[in-house]
């Protein structure tokens, strides 16, 4: 662990410069003026700090951090409520303004059906985010729970669960998707997920087991054995603090990865299927066309890009934040 | 006897084969009193600990044979729930490198109130109180404020200190100190140890300390026992075995440690290696090392003879252990 920085009063002032650090800033600044060193001498005191906030002191600062974060959080406020940002309604087309471009109340156009790009675009943020959030849930649950017990336990149980997530492994992504999810007739984003969290959580064991192994070889693991905790507070309690940071790391970046699956998935004609709005279903449907009408087809997948990026992003910045090497 | 260990066998199954690491320890401690458990690294001390403790990883570790009586029970023989419950309320260990003991994501007032809500189901604002009373008990400073800091926030005498606080929590009638002061600096180390030895008066516990630090166990120490190659090879009183060793093995050890009067000469130093314990040599363990050794210690294993030349009990497994004595 490295020294902790002594506070330095110009930290803060810094942080002012960002319109909303300003209160973060100035509340530290009280707070720690109500904590002065010891009466004993003990020297001026550092506000203690865990490695969690040790990790939002360093994010709120990361640029990266922030501008990815605006943009997740938008797309969550615009995939809970569309309509603040499109009045119109994604289904509603008009064959008759098929492929036509930008004009007053459409600005990004119109695709192949004479549906408006711009609502569509909206509206398909609101898939792509379930589809990453749910699945990313579903495999970080699944994957760390499955992982964590076998890295804690060993034994019979762990070598068979190594075997199964090497079988798991073995299965290309996409061919898997166009098999198990062509027999699927459901429209909803269900299968979908469904069949990300059965692809995805052997990742996440694998590297939640690989963390609970290295945590379990700690010596305060074993102090605190040899001090009377039960299995299940050694693993809750000692372990699982000290190992959940990579399953962190590696569940928001896979989100990304997640999202663009979905849209590869509908693209192929296996993922979710028309009516539905996704991105993946439009870029699909507006391919063909992009000669006459590119920006049918660039909208969706800028919007994609950029989803899919800001996770990326995300995941990144919070792996910096949560690594002491890198400090 | 408050702790008494009986011809106890511990083998561990590695690739190059079965590793004897306790090959028939025998040793007793009773309330107030200090044994010291001297020996090279691998000499078994640790694994006798941790048997004791009943922490030994099993697999690889095997208990082959023998019995831990603790009050005149049988540790090896309880179910492991009731074990769990004799660690730390009954004994406690404490162990060498503090930092590492200490759980870093935890502040070291939650670890030491967990003592408390665990084993004596205290509410957590009676368990906070306990836990800045014993920082107190331990001398240290400014207790209040420090309870809520975290283990990477203290120096590495403090650090230990609060391990000691921890393993004293609930009184335990026996503690193990396996190597407390080998990661801290020389000064401190003696304020560890006079606390340590304070506080075990104060509780009247039985204490096994284990060192390869000779220096530190003449002051505290009751008896010695000293360990090759998984056995005991000598136990006395812990001034007779200053005054004149009755083993070649702690013999060497004593004219091993750096004395003033003989400055400048070159430090003595037993020569070889411990053994392999894979394999182990036959007849007494220590022959290739021994300078006294003759044809009977490459093929007889002695047994640990009865000192009868003073008053105490003493015991020493060297065939020629009265030529050792009067060298």
């Amino acid at each position: 662990m490295p020294e902790q920085q002594p506070y330095e009063p110009e930290r803060a002032i810094a942080g002012t410069g960002m319109g909303g650090q300003m209160d973060l800033g100035a509340s530290e600044a009280v707070t720690l003026e109500k904590t002065p060193g010891g009466p004993e001498g003990t020297g001026p005191q550092d506000k203690p700090r865990s490695l969690w906030s040790d990790a939002w002191h360093d994010l709120r600062r990361n640029p990266v951090f922030i501008i990815s974060a605006l943009v997740i959080l938008f797309l969550i406020v615009i995939s809970i409520w569309p309509s603040l940002i499109a009045s119109g309604s994604p289904l509603k087309c008009d064959l008759a303004k098929a492929q036509e471009g930008s004009q007053s109340g459409h600005p990004f156009g119109f695709n192949g059906q004479g549906c408006d790009v711009y609502t569509r675009t909206v509206y398909g943020a609101r898939t792509s985010v379930a589809v990453g959030v749910l699945a990313t849930l579903g495999v970080a649950v699944l994957g760390s729970v499955l992982g964590g017990l076998a890295g804690f336990f060993g034994g019979a149980g762990d070598a068979v669960l190594s075997r199964i997530t090497d079988v798991f492994f073995a299965i290309p992504v996409v061919l898997g998707g166009l098999v198990l999810l062509s027999v699927i007739t459901s429209n909803t984003v269900w299968p979908v997920i469904g069949f990300i969290v059965l692809l995805g959580w052997p990742q996440i064991s694998r590297i939640a087991r690989g963390s609970v192994i290295t945590a379990k070889q700690n010596d305060y693991v074993q102090a605190a054995r040899a001090l009377g905790a039960s299995n299940s507070r050694l693993l809750l309690r000692h372990i699982a603090p000290n190992a959940i940071a990579p399953v962190i790391v590696v569940a928001t970046i896979a989100l990304g990865t997640y999202i663009s699956l979905e849209a590869t998935l509908s693209f192929l004609g296996v993922g979710l299927k028309p009516p539905s709005v996704s991105w993946g279903i439009d870029i699909s449907a507006a391919a063909p066309y992009v000669r006459n009408a590119p920006h049918a087809l660039l909208w969706p997948s800028g919007a994609l890009a950029i989803t899919v990026l800001a996770f990326i992003m995300l995941g990144d910045a919070v792996r910096d934040a949560l690594d002491p090497k890198l400090r | 006897m408050l702790l008494e260990v009986r011809d106890l066998h511990v083998e561990f199954h590695t690739r190059d084969g079965v590793a004897k690491a306790v090959n028939g320890v025998s040793y007793g401690v009773d309330a107030g009193e200090t044994l010291a458990v001297l020996g090279e690294s691998g000499s078994g001390k640790s694994v006798t600990a941790q048997t004791v403790m009943g922490i030994l990883d099993v697999p690889p570790g095997r208990i082959t044979a023998g019995e831990v009586l603790f009050e005149g029970r049988d540790l090896l023989k309880l179910k492991e729930e009731e074990r769990r419950k004799v660690r730390g309320a009954e004994m406690a260990m404490i162990f060498q490198d503090a930092l590492s003991s200490l759980n870093p994501v935890l502040t070291v007032g939650a670890q030491l109130a967990e003592m408390f809500t665990v084993h004596r189901g205290m509410s957590r604002k009676d368990a906070h109180a306990k836990a800045v009373e014993l920082m107190d008990r331990v001398r240290i400073p400014a207790a209040k404020e420090r309870v809520r800091q975290y283990p990477h926030q203290f120096s590495g005498g403090m650090r230990q200190r609060i391990m000691i606080a921890m393993a004293m929590a609930l009184e335990p009638k026996l503690i193990i100190a396996d190597e407390p002061t080998t990661a801290l600096d020389v000064t401190v180390q003696a304020q560890v140890m006079d606390l340590l030895a304070e506080l075990q008066r104060e509780l009247h516990m039985g204490l096994i300390l284990i060192t390869h630090d000779l220096g530190v166990v003449a002051d505290v120490a009751d008896k010695i026992a000293v360990m090759y190659a998984g056995r005991i090879v000598e136990t006395a009183p812990v001034h007779d075995i200053y005054k004149a060793p009755a083993h070649p093995y702690t013999r060497g050890l004593l004219e091993s440690i750096p004395r003033l009067d003989q400055k400048g000469q070159e430090l003595y130093a037993i020569k070889g290696l411990p053994p392999n314990l894979t394999r182990i040599p036959p007849g007494c363990a220590f022959h290739p090392r021994c300078p006294m050794a003759q044809d009977v210690c490459r093929t007889d294993v002695p047994p640990l003879y009865d000192v009868t030349e003073s008053d105490a009990e003493r015991g020493s497994a060297c065939h020629f252990w009265r030529e050792c004595l009067h060298d």
